[in-house]
């Protein structure tokens, strides 16, 4: 009888410890979280309205050269920039979906970038003035990743402000700030042209932080404020807080000291708002080594009114994404266990308006015709796990969709099973993976 | 004669009642003025120590509140808009917040007393400190804590009081 009881109990400890129980965020007993292809995501956004017509089709010439094989346009207004960053086109070092499809709801940029990293379409309801209506990427990171991660590990890294900077977290009332990721918008913090409005901190020494707790504490305590203030967005805990502080401010004195006075080599003349983005992510990227980031450019949105110079921006968002790859690559930590995904928002116009530049060529818009729904999907990673220079789809199979890059994104980093059914309507791009 | 003395009466006296008539309405005139000195509001204290506060500063309300507070100025409309940008440029406000009202902290024009005022008079600097940035006075509790811990650390300074008022919960409401 003792042995019997003996026995039970033992089985019982055992089956405890293999199976024991993991209260989850989301609030699951167990963690059902997958096993993942890599421990590094990062999704640039190659937005601003990229057309098929030049990028796949390359009906100016190769303006994406660090993207695609093919020539370099010739096009007279097109400037060559370099050598690409990479050392071969990054179309061999991943899967390319030439023919993706941004496929419901307005072609507008803040659409296109809400449905980037939703995973859901929009419609004309999307009110720019919030944060969206379902959850994002990074509350999804947050919320079902296991282990949890705070959002030092979780960025969204904007080129501009508006209403971008309210893609960190949504209003759904199952996720929202509490799940935020980080935001950041370097551009605006990190200025050549001016010096920072945060570049000369008041610094307390460690006795002098334990008396401003205490006084914030009473201060706190004592409050007449009345109302929550997490409506004012996410908050990292104070360790986050200190590192991300110390980071800002060592960028800012590397800036001042001249350390970026040749960005990726170049002179300062060609650097643009998504060439000085995608640098400072690059920084941001070697300091935290986050497992998910989210970037994005948008000066190839200058093709509203002059398409010459909407060849350029393309020129240069294609040297930019290289050298992104590159210092990828080149990262310990990053390198060999990261997944870059590249698409843009949506795509531009079939036909021009009216606006001329001086080369002759007319601008385009973007107002949701079939062609500004036809775009690319790249999906880079080390080998043995992302298909290399492969191909998948064409005009007549379209394969594919915007919606589809969020699944990809949480299979890719082992949580897509734990998201509730329901939320997420698109399907893991699969046939990039080995 | 009496005809004409009459005539020269009745001309006399509208030589007179016209000025006279004109002196009377400036005359009522100033006393109306003089009126609206009468209806004096009591002085009555609106900042009292126990109002609520239930609305969020806006990002805007925020910066250039936290400027005009420290250095009793308008904020130029040029630094308004670098601010404001930075602001926006992080996701996490109180992160940067911090980092906003510690670069504002280490400029030479802010207005704050120095150590040695605080410590000669430190219940007047409590309430004037909580008059500043919260705009209320402070209860007898408030008042007796801060001025005690004022009081008993000989190396607290108005700047780490300013940091504490700034960065709190109650400043981020009015």
């Amino acid at each position: 009888m003792k042995r019997r009881n003996f026995l039970k109990k033992t089985a019982l400890t055992a089956a405890s410890t293999i199976f024991a129980p993991y209260i989850l965020p989301s609030g699951r007993l167990f963690a059902r979280t997958g096993s993942r292809k890599v421990n590094h995501v990062v999704f640039c956004l190659f937005a601003g309205g990229v057309r098929n017509i030049e990028s796949i089709h390359q009906n100016e010439g190769n303006l994406l050269p660090s993207l695609f094989d093919g020539p370099f346009s010739t096009n007279p207004g097109i400037q060559f920039l370099g050598q690409s960053p990479w050392v071969q086109a990054l179309q061999h070092e991943g899967t390319l979906f030439p023919e993706f499809r941004y496929q419901e709801g307005p072609t507008g940029h803040f659409n296109g970038h809400t449905v980037a990293v939703t995973g859901a379409y929009t419609d004309t309801s999307l009110n720019v003035r919030e944060n969206p209506q379902m959850p994002t990427i990074f509350e999804y990171y947050l919320k079902h990743n296991s282990p949890s991660q705070t959002a030092l590990n979780a960025w969204w890294v904007s080129n501009n402000l508006g209403p971008y900077p309210a893609l960190n977290y949504s209003k759904h009332p199952d996720y929202g700030s509490r799940y935020g990721g980080n935001h950041i918008s370097p551009p605006n913090i990190f200025d050549f042209r001016q010096l920072s409005a945060i570049d000369t901190p008041a610094i307390f020494q460690f006795h002098e932080e334990e008396m401003i707790g205490e006084i914030q504490d009473f201060l706190n305590k004592n409050s007449r404020g009345v109302g929550s203030l997490s409506s004012s967005g996410i908050r990292n805990t104070a360790e986050d807080d200190a590192q991300i502080q110390a980071f800002i401010q060592s960028t800012i004195q590397q800036v001042y000291s001249g350390a970026f006075s040749m960005p990726f080599g170049l002179s300062p003349n060609f650097l643009t708002i998504d060439m000085l983005n995608i640098l400072f992510t690059q920084e941001l990227l070697k300091h935290f080594q986050p497992e998910l980031l989210v970037v994005n450019m948008t000066d190839i949105d200058v093709c509203h009114s002059n398409y010459t110079e909407y060849c350029n921006a393309l020129v240069r968002a294609d040297f930019a994404v290289a050298h992104l790859w590159n210092t990828i690559q080149s990262t310990p930590g990053l390198a060999d266990d990261t997944i870059l995904i590249i698409a843009p928002e949506h795509g531009r116009n079939l036909e021009p308006n009216t606006l001329q530049d001086v080369y002759g060529r007319f601008a385009i818009d973007h107002t949701s015709d079939a062609t500004s729904r036809e775009i690319f999907c790249m999906i880079l990673g080390p080998q043995g796990i992302v298909n290399k220079g492969n191909i998948v789809g064409s005009a007549s199979n379209p394969v594919g969709e915007s919606i589809d890059i969020v699944p990809t994104i949480a299979n890719i980093l082992g949580f897509d099973v734990d998201i509730p059914s329901g939320l997420l309507t698109g399907s893991t791009l699969q046939q990039a993976f080995v | 004669m009496n005809t004409l003395e009459s005539k020269n009466a009745k001309q006399m006296m509208k030589s007179w009642i016209l000025p006279l008539l004109v002196g009377l309405c400036l005359l009522s005139a100033c006393k109306q003025t003089e009126d609206l000195y009468i209806y004096e509001v009591n002085n009555v204290e609106v900042n009292q120590a126990d109002v609520e506060k239930v609305n969020l500063k806006t990002d805007l309300e925020f910066v250039s509140i936290v400027y005009s507070d420290l250095f009793g100025s308008t904020l130029p409309a040029e630094e308004l808009s670098q601010l404001v940008r930075t602001y926006n440029s992080m996701g996490d406000k109180k992160l940067v917040e911090d980092m906003i009202i510690k670069d504002l902290l280490t400029r030479s024009d802010v207005d704050m007393p120095t150590s040695a005022d605080m410590f000669a008079d430190s219940e007047q600097f409590v309430k004037d400190t909580y008059k500043r940035f919260y705009t209320r006075v402070p209860s007898e509790y408030e008042l007796w804590f801060l001025k005690n811990y004022i009081d008993t650390h000989s190396d607290v300074t108005p700047e780490i009081i300013y940091y504490s008022f700034l960065t709190s919960d109650e400043y981020r409401f009015f």
